[in-house]
């Protein structure tokens, strides 16, 4: 029991917890549990205050943003009224921002922290490092990112059109 | 007035930011003997932290990975010493009985062909070269002794080291959550570029001068040459500075084999087996073990070493390159945000192609 008791001291239950969630995340599908660890290695946490402005639309992209507990609103300023209105909502679980993954752009909406927002943020430099170093964890992530961009890309053509 | 109030403002809030800047510069320009420990803690701690982050991500606490590696490092690093000081302390010992032989015979060979090189180049003689061996020959001994204060910074800087690995980047997270919070993507990008770049190049560097020593060892214990230990010791260090290390090994080797031989041959094949080291690091080893590193330009290495040397001494030699690293990071991201952020080239154009999505 002493011994137990000695191993839950040691061990860091919030890595854990991290890990389960990074499995539940879509864009790393297919990825081991134990090859994880290296995309955790690579993550980058931050915790956004409500209110607080993740980016503004027309800023050059350079991360994704996971997020790991609170919410994100992203906004798009409309170029006729001149008047932002959110176009998403992010809750646990949910990314955005991949495009910077492949270019960066100017990012095309502004993301702000509805509330206390924790996020992981993972960086184009991050993702190259890991196609390099670890090709099969590369390769699973480049893929679910095209299946994903793919998956909005259709969403977007099948819209209906607003009259 | 509004516009005006405005304007006076936007400049304030920098001044205190300013003034802490300027403020911290003077104190360490002023303090900088108390700063250096933990400059070189800090490069430690930055050498370090992958070994930390490797136990973190499985699990182990940050406080009880860094316990465990200075336990784990701590035995290792006594009996490494341990084993060296065995081969060192012999070599030490017939170093210090033997010197007054060396530097005699050291001065006969400088004389005698002194004489020779005088009589057919007159103008060798205000080269002064005897008196500048005897110079050199009594400075040494000095210069030796004169590092012994430097084995103090052997204990203070593991002992900062370990609060540094305990805190982490804390001091930088509390840097950048206080900064408006638009701007944290774009800092921890230019943190990620730098340690991607810098990361690399130090654990080549380290990893490549662990391998050159290994080597030098071998072959000179082959060699049967004295001193081989304490010769490879000052390769491996030499190493850590790009291409100094071969060219030292080179020339205290070859020195030690004409006084323990004095005869031709050893001093060849020292200079073949250091020529083929040198070779074997270019061909075989950078490349592999470089290869992620940031490429510098040998002229910009050279300009880096001089200024170091300028600037620090020894200590600048060896910081020249991994902060010549950080330059090159910053100066390439600033001009980058340049173009993108401030427009100084068009925006940048999405990629499109014409044919639909199908």
């Amino acid at each position: 029991m002493k011994f137990l008791n000695i191993l839950n001291r040691l061990y860091d239950e919030e890595i854990l917890c991290k890990l389960d969630f990074l499995k539940g995340i879509r864009l790393f599908e297919g990825i081991r549990k134990r090859q994880l660890i290296h995309v955790l290695e690579s993550l980058q946490e931050r915790t956004y205050l409500k209110g607080e402005t993740i980016f503004t639309q027309g800023d050059i992209g350079r991360a994704l943003f996971i997020v790991f507990g609170g919410k994100i609103a992203l906004a798009r300023v409309d170029q006729a009224t001149q008047k932002s209105e959110i176009i998403a909502e992010v809750h646990p679980g949910e990314f955005f921002g991949e495009m910077a993954l492949l270019e960066e752009m100017p990012r095309t909406a502004t993301a702000y922290a509805m509330e206390d927002t924790k996020v992981f943020m993972l960086f184009k430099i991050k993702m190259e490092s890991l196609l390099y170093a670890r090709p099969a964890i590369g390769v699973t992530l480049a893929a679910q990112l095209a299946k994903i961009m793919s998956a909005r890309l259709r969403a977007m053509i099948e819209k209906p059109q607003v009259e | 007035m509004a516009t005006d109030t405005q304007t006076k403002k936007n400049y304030t809030q920098f001044l205190l930011p300013a003034f802490i800047g300027v403020a911290l510069v003077y104190f360490v320009v002023l303090a900088k003997a108390a700063i250096f420990p933990f400059i070189l803690s800090a490069a430690l701690a930055y050498i370090l932290s992958p070994v930390i982050k490797y136990f973190e991500v499985r699990g182990i606490k940050r406080t009880f990975a860094v316990a465990g590696l200075y336990i784990g490092a701590g035995a290792l690093v006594f009996m490494v010493v341990y084993l060296l000081f065995h081969f060192l302390s012999f070599e030490i010992e017939s170093l210090q009985q033997s010197w007054p032989e060396y530097a005699k015979r050291m001065q006969e060979f400088v004389v005698r062909n002194n004489d020779k090189l005088v009589k057919n180049y007159p103008f060798m003689a205000s080269l002064r070269l005897e008196t500048k061996l005897d110079h050199l020959l009594e400075a040494a001994p000095q210069f030796l002794l004169g590092l012994l204060p430097a084995l103090s910074l052997l204990f203070i800087v593991p002992f900062i080291t370990f609060f540094m690995l305990i805190g982490g980047t804390s001091i930088i997270d509390y840097l950048i959550n206080h900064l408006p919070s638009r701007y944290a993507e774009l800092i921890l990008h230019i943190a990620s570029r730098i340690d991607a770049s810098l990361g690399n190049y130090l654990r080549g560097i380290l990893t490549e001068s662990f391998i050159l020593f290994l080597i030098a060892f071998t072959g000179l214990l082959i060699m049967n040459l004295d001193y081989a230990a304490v010769i490879a010791i000052l390769i491996g260090i030499s190493s850590l500075v790009p291409y100094l290390g071969a060219i030292v090994g080179a020339v205290v080797s070859s020195i030690v084999a004409y006084l323990q031989f004095g005869a031709l041959m050893p001093i060849i094949k020292i200079l073949a087996f250091f020529t083929g080291l040198r070779f074997f690091d270019d061909w075989f080893l950078q490349p592999y073990i470089m290869k992620k590193a940031v490429k510098l330009n040998p002229a910009i290495i050279l300009l880096a070493l001089m200024a170091g040397l300028e600037i620090g001494g020894f200590w600048g030699v060896l910081f020249s390159i991994p902060v010549t690293c950080i330059i090159k990071e910053i100066l390439q991201i600033a001009v980058e945000l340049q173009e993108t952020e401030f427009r100084w080239k068009p925006k940048p154009e999405p990629t499109r192609i014409s044919i639909p999505y199908t």
